[in-house]
């Protein structure tokens, strides 16, 4: 049995010696991830504080005072209570938990996705890019207000401008999240939530939901590319002239329930400035897109007819 | 008004038809051969020795609180198999399903599981390991422990115990039974909303999951009433309230958790009930519904329920650590007030399950430094423990080996609980499997502990151990399983792996998913160990004597061994808070030297009757079958006023038969069968 355990340890090691690259939360790319790291390492480092004698003392204890050194070790059946250690075993977590509490309100003062602070004083003159977003089951729809673009499954910003983005969906609820670039928001059926983020640098990225919102959930991924400035507009001009988009096409075609199992991109002009609004109108209206037991079960199954939206 | 389904429905079966019936799934298909073979198998065995009579007086009518805690234990342990075997299924779906190439069997585009499949297992795992798995172990062992830990005959209603039994076994009846019958809820076990409601869930799914927690549950509540008002009431002369043992505090505050928190519970799935069967919109995204408010009650009871298993857990520490270090358990009071803190704060810290909805900062701070208050009394407890140890003489028991791993597995999930409380963090792996790996860090305590206190508290309920040998194999395979599991699992969350995927779009996790996949396999020689464990010992049956560790403290030890149903032959007058090593030290008397008359309550039916009665009703809802919701509704009605018109006050075993039992102790064990009793009291009681 002695074998086990000794897999028990290595087997960890092993692990880390292969994919400790793969962690891509160690690796942000913008401001509010690196706060979010920055505090990881800050508030780990603070518990190892307590930690580290705790768990020591928990594998020596029971060496040290094994009853096979009964010979060797003080016994003191009757010791019992100690003011000393009272005091020591409240106060010790007592003033840890005061410094990370401390700490853990100052983090979330400072990346408050609403409107974070730490953007203001990181990159108070960059450029402000609004990305509508509304999660359908099961593909997410980002619309560019300004630039009246709609895409499918793919965010593309300009790396180092702010991306304020406002987030509601058509049915239920999903999670914003873009590793190593944007806080987790969850994206919720009539309301509007927030997330800001900057990505510094030019990249690709993906995003994913994540909150379970039903059979299709696991293809709800897009790709986020940060691209220059320039790039940005060139990619902006070569969607022009794609198909009008308005809030008829939109209930018809998009927010009835589909799976895009490649998460291909696609491309529309928005024509409905409102559309964003008229979404969060009609879910408190009591809109909703049904999705039956017979599209449940087909989804992802290779003997059910393809469902729309399929590859 | 009634909401129109979707699919048909008959006046005479509701919604249920043929196609409900998974007959040409080939995963369900074999897994209920098996069943069926095993259970014919147990009621062959049952009808051929003859034991039917057996079985109903004296176990399926019981009312004594040592077999309910039995049964709850064994639910408990057939439950907690069932759970391990769908994240068996979970882990081989995403050891397949990595990446857009990844191959598919059986009919799935992806792995072996379409996402219609997966959902609904991951699902029931939770649901099962939460609800029908650690609640019926931890409500168990309190069962049995708490009345011979303070010196009482039973609870303090006996009837009520169990009728909470058979509610929690119509509610686990109705998850297995969606197994072969219609299917279970893919909406998680905490119900996500608004996806829980019709338009995105029309089967009978999310109607199995909702009846079968709302009934449990209702048992729950009732548990805790009894839990509180035996604890009370019921403690023997000399047991001032500063000499009541950990584990029975812990029970208290668990009790006192459980009473305050499900009925809100029980109020959520009502209004949900209402929602998915009359139309109205408590939570509906739209018509002025709000599913905040759902996840708020959700979690205002979800959380306390964290608290209501952890602790029961810490009690079971609390007794096994100082038995095994030949020493008192180190600051009694602190442990009784870091008990109370933790139940307290507990009420305290919902919101931090939902961090990521649009919460404001403030309100998110005040949850934040709330959650991490939590981490004080925790931490004491902990360092309690280890004080315990310290200068104490250490052996490695089985119950011991869990106990110290549960202390370093609650280290584990305590640093990274506090890591999740910082919001700041929490923003970067809410919803991935980071957390994921932390909550199983915490369920792992409380399974250690369960497993900690199963062993320990073995040859007080049996008369003999079990096999420390194969025990020890079972420890160590569980733990090597859970490392393997575990630590890759938080290694993913750090990768950006998200929670509830049934296929894996990202190939750069194909390393963690195929060690966590070895790791639960590696579990499954664990559970062959313990069956063996189980086997081997029911074989040899050595028998344990009156002291089967040596090391015993509590008041529970002073009764004979194996325990017999009438507990104490004499009520025992209560001098110290380790009343049994008291006695020992102090030379003072273990046993009665003249014996009394014992009042006892008889067995009833009614219980199990309305059990079945209940899950019948469930069933009925489920399927929307009118007819029998009216007549089983009737049926209850009925069983309590039949049992209002009860007036059976139970039977007196006189003074000289206890002494025979005594005598021969064998003979009052829970599992020899007793004489039938007359009614009525003759002689006084004591």
């Amino acid at each position: 049995m002695r074998v086990f355990g000794l897999v028990a340890l290595l087997a960890p090691l092993m692990l880390a010696g292969c994919s400790v690259h793969n962690m891509v939360l160690f690796f942000p790319a913008g401001p509010m991830a690196a706060t979010e790291l920055h505090y990881t390492y800050l508030i780990t480092g603070i518990m190892m504080i307590v930690i580290v004698p705790t768990l020591l003392m928990s594998l020596w204890f029971p060496i040290k005072y094994h009853i096979s050194r009964q010979h060797k070790e003080k016994y003191t059946p009757d010791w019992t209570f100690s003011y000393v250690i009272e005091v020591l075993a409240w106060g010790i977590p007592l003033g840890i938990v005061a410094v990370l509490a401390w700490l853990s309100v100052h983090g979330i003062q400072a990346i408050d996705p609403w409107n974070p602070p730490l953007l203001a004083k990181a990159a108070p003159n960059a450029p402000v890019e609004e990305v509508d977003v509304i999660a359908t089951d099961w593909q997410w729809v980002f619309i560019y207000p300004a630039e009246k673009l709609v895409t499918i499954d793919e965010l593309t910003v300009p790396a180092g401008a702010r991306v304020d983005v406002k987030l509601t969906s058509t049915q239920n609820m999903n999670g914003f999240y873009i590793p190593q670039v944007a806080p987790m928001v969850d994206a919720m059926p009539a309301m509007q939530t927030k997330d800001t983020f900057v990505i510094s640098q030019p990249g690709d990225f993906t995003g994913f939901s994540t909150d379970f919102s039903g059979a299709g959930f696991s293809w709800m991924r897009f790709a986020v590319h940060a691209v220059t400035p320039a790039d940005f507009t060139a990619w902006v001009q070569s969607h022009q002239g794609a198909a009008p988009l308005d809030y008829a096409a939109f209930d018809a075609h998009i927010a009835p329930p589909q799976v895009n199992y490649g998460a291909k991109p696609s491309y529309f002009t928005l024509t409905d400035p409102k559309l964003f609004g008229e979404v969060i109108t009609a879910a408190q209206m009591g809109k909703t897109y049904p999705v039956s037991q017979a599209l449940n079960k087909a989804v992802a199954d290779d003997d059910a007819a393809p469902t729309a939206g399929a590859q | 008004m009634q909401v129109a389904v979707e699919g048909p429905w008959s006046p005479l079966l509701g919604r249920l038809t043929l196609d409900a019936i998974p007959y040409n799934n080939p995963i369900i298909v074999p897994t209920f051969i098996v069943a069926a073979l095993a259970g014919l198998v147990a009621v062959g065995a049952v009808l051929y020795y003859k034991k039917l009579g057996y079985i109903w007086r004296e176990w399926l009518c019981s009312v004594d609180h040592k077999k309910i805690g039995v049964m709850y234990i064994i639910l408990g342990l057939v439950m907690l198999f069932r759970g391990y075997v769908d994240g068996l299924m979970m882990r081989t779906q995403q050891a397949i399903a990595i990446g857009p190439d990844s191959p598919g069997f059986l009919g799935a585009k992806h792995g072996y599981l379409p996402p219609f499949h997966f959902d609904q297992i991951y699902s029931a795992h939770g649901t099962i390991m939460l609800i029908f798995a650690a609640t019926p172990l931890l409500t168990g062992l309190g069962n049995i422990i708490v009345p011979l830990q303070i010196g009482a005959r039973d609870m303090a209603f006996p009837y009520l115990n169990a009728t909470s039994l058979w509610l929690t076994f119509a509610g686990a009846a109705l998850v297995m039974i969606s197994l072969f019958v219609g299917e279970f809820s893919s909406a998680t076990w905490v119900g996500l909303m608004p996806y829980s409601e019709m338009a995105s869930n029309p089967g009978v799914g999310v109607d199995y999951w909702m009846w079968a927690i709302q009934i449990s549950s209702i048992g729950t509540t009732f548990n805790s009433i009894n839990i509180i008002a035996t604890i009370v009431k019921m403690r023997a002369p000399g047991m001032t309230w500063f000499k009541l043992p950990v584990f029975s505090w812990v029970q208290l505050t668990t009790a006192i958790i459980g009473l305050t928190a499900f009925p809100i519970l029980t109020v959520a799935l009502t209004l949900l009930g209402l929602d998915r069967y009359l139309g109205t919109h408590f939570f509906t995204a739209g018509m002025g519904g709000n599913f905040m408010l759902y996840i708020n009650l959700f979690w205002i009871w979800g959380h306390p329920e964290v608290y209501f298993l952890v602790l029961p857990a810490f009690g079971v520490l609390s007794e096994v650590v100082p038995a095994f270090s030949r020493k008192a358990l180190f600051g009694y009071p602190t442990m009784v007030a870091a008990s109370f803190s933790i139940a307290g704060i507990g009420w305290m810290v919902w919101a931090h399950h939902f961090f990521t909805m649009g919460m404001g900062p403030d309100q998110i701070g005040f949850f934040s430094a709330a959650t991490m208050i939590v981490g004080i009394p925790t931490g004491v407890k902990a360092f309690n423990w280890l004080f315990t140890m310290y200068r104490g003489r250490i052996s490695y028991e089985t119950p011991m080996l869990w106990a110290m791993i549960s202390i370093v597995l609650l280290l584990i999930g305590g640093l990274t609980g506090m890591m999740l409380s910082a919001s700041v963090i929490d923003y970067s792996v809410h919803d991935s499997v980071f957390v994921v790996a932390h909550f199983h860090c915490m369920v792992l305590v409380i399974g250690a502990a369960a497993f900690a206190a199963v062993i320990f508290w073995w040859p007080k309920v049996f008369g003999f151990k079990l096999n420390e040998t194969l025990g020890k194999w079972f420890f160590w395979t569980f733990i090597a399983g859970s490392v393997l599991v575990f630590v890759p699992m938080f290694m993913a969350g750090l990768a950006g792996e998200t929670r509830r995927l049934d296929y894996v779009f990202n190939t750069a996790l194909a390393p963690y998913m195929l060690w966590e996949e070895a790791g639960v396999l590696v579990y499954l020689a664990s559970v062959g160990f313990f069956v063996l464990m189980l086997i081997v010992s029911l074989w040899q049956r050595v028998p344990a004597g009156e002291s089967p560790w040596g090391t015993e403290r509590g008041l529970e030890w002073l009764t004979r061994t194996p325990v017999p149903f009438y507990n104490f032959a004499v009520t025992p007058h209560v001098n110290a808070l380790d009343e049994t090593s008291w006695r020992r030290e102090a030379g003072a008397a273990l046993r009665p030297t003249r014996y009394v008359p014992i009042h006892l309550p008889h067995g009833s039916g009614l219980p199990f009757i309305l059990g079945m009665d209940v899950f019948a009703w469930g069933f009925a809802l489920t399927w929307r079958i009118d007819w029998l919701i009216i007549l089983t509704t009737i049926a209850m009605i009925a069983i309590v006023f039949i049992r209002s018109f009860d007036r059976n006050e139970g039977f007196i075993i006189p003074a000289e038969e206890v002494e025979a039992y005594e005598a021969n102790i064998n003979t009052a064990s829970i599992f020899a069968e007793q004489p039938k009793r007359g009614h009525g009291l003759v002689g006084e009681a004591h």
